[in-house]
């Protein structure tokens, strides 16, 4: 019974659902905070994962919409094994992060530009990032090596 | 995020207390403003208390550095937590700012 009671909790899906509104990345990183403790995930872990959802998130939400209406992103996040499987879907405009180039960090402060920073922090996050266009609707997916 | 400010001579010290994301950045990227507009130059931001980074923040952070810079003022930042300062090396600001261990280590370079 403790067994399969045990196999049933690391197949449950978690599901995040965030307003379109930068004020939701504080229900983002307490539900994580919640998620990682609920599941006994190192610390390290769930920082990259929150800053890698973080910069997604931001970006789905200033860029990804040109109406006003409220609009929901939703995050599932599975553990499969030492992996953490993650999608965030959202119904905002096409937007394939992959796209975006990476930043010439090697320049001086004054030239520095943040331009394409976050995008490049969630590359740098997670092990691997992949993009759908699926039904109108973004879906990407992240996976996270738990070490 | 909540910013204490005080003032050691010609420099500002702004401590930096939780997380600093794109629901808040525009709230210290304002207060330097307003600081930099009334003529201050040399800042340290104490990240002793700052739990939390993104590039929303970094932003804030290079925009006003060059500012300070432009004025031939200064930004040091100081006590960055491990993953903050995980943060700073992706992106490779830890090249372009001068980050000290302590506020007070930091009050020394100006």
């Amino acid at each position: 019974m403790a067994l399969e009671r045990m196999a049933g909790t690391l197949d449950e899906e978690t599901r995040i659902e965030l307003k379109n509104s930068l004020s939701e990345l504080e229900r983002l990183s307490l539900a994580l905070e919640e998620f990682g403790d609920r599941r006994c995930l190192p610390l390290k872990t769930v920082m990259d994962v929150n800053l890698a959802l973080d910069e997604i998130f931001t970006n789905i939400v200033s860029y990804g919409f040109p109406d006003s209406d409220d609009h929901l992103i939703k995050i599932n996040l599975l553990i499969e094994g030492k992996e953490l499987n993650i999608t965030v879907e959202d119904d905002g405009m096409p937007f394939n992060p992959l796209e975006i180039p990476e930043p010439d960090l090697n320049v001086p402060l004054e030239e520095r530009k943040t331009g394409g920073l976050g995008i490049y922090f969630v590359r740098k996050m997670v092990d691997e990032l992949r993009y759908e266009r699926r039904q109108g609707k973004n879906v990407l997916f992240l996976k996270k090596k738990i070490i | 995020m909540k910013i204490k400010e005080s003032k050691s001579g010609a420099v500002i010290i702004l401590d930096l207390n939780g997380r600093l994301d794109a629901s808040n950045s525009g709230v210290l990227e304002k207060k330097l403003t307003d600081l930099l507009g009334a003529g201050e130059k040399y800042f340290i931001l104490d990240f002793d208390r700052l739990d939390y980074i993104s590039s929303a923040g970094l932003r804030v952070l290079l925009m006003a550095a060059k500012k300070a810079n432009g004025a031939g003022g200064k930004e040091a930042l100081s006590s960055l937590k491990e993953h903050v300062r995980e943060v700073f090396d992706i992106a490779g600001f830890t090249a372009i700012f001068p980050i000290c261990s302590t506020s007070e280590e930091a009050a020394g370079l100006f």
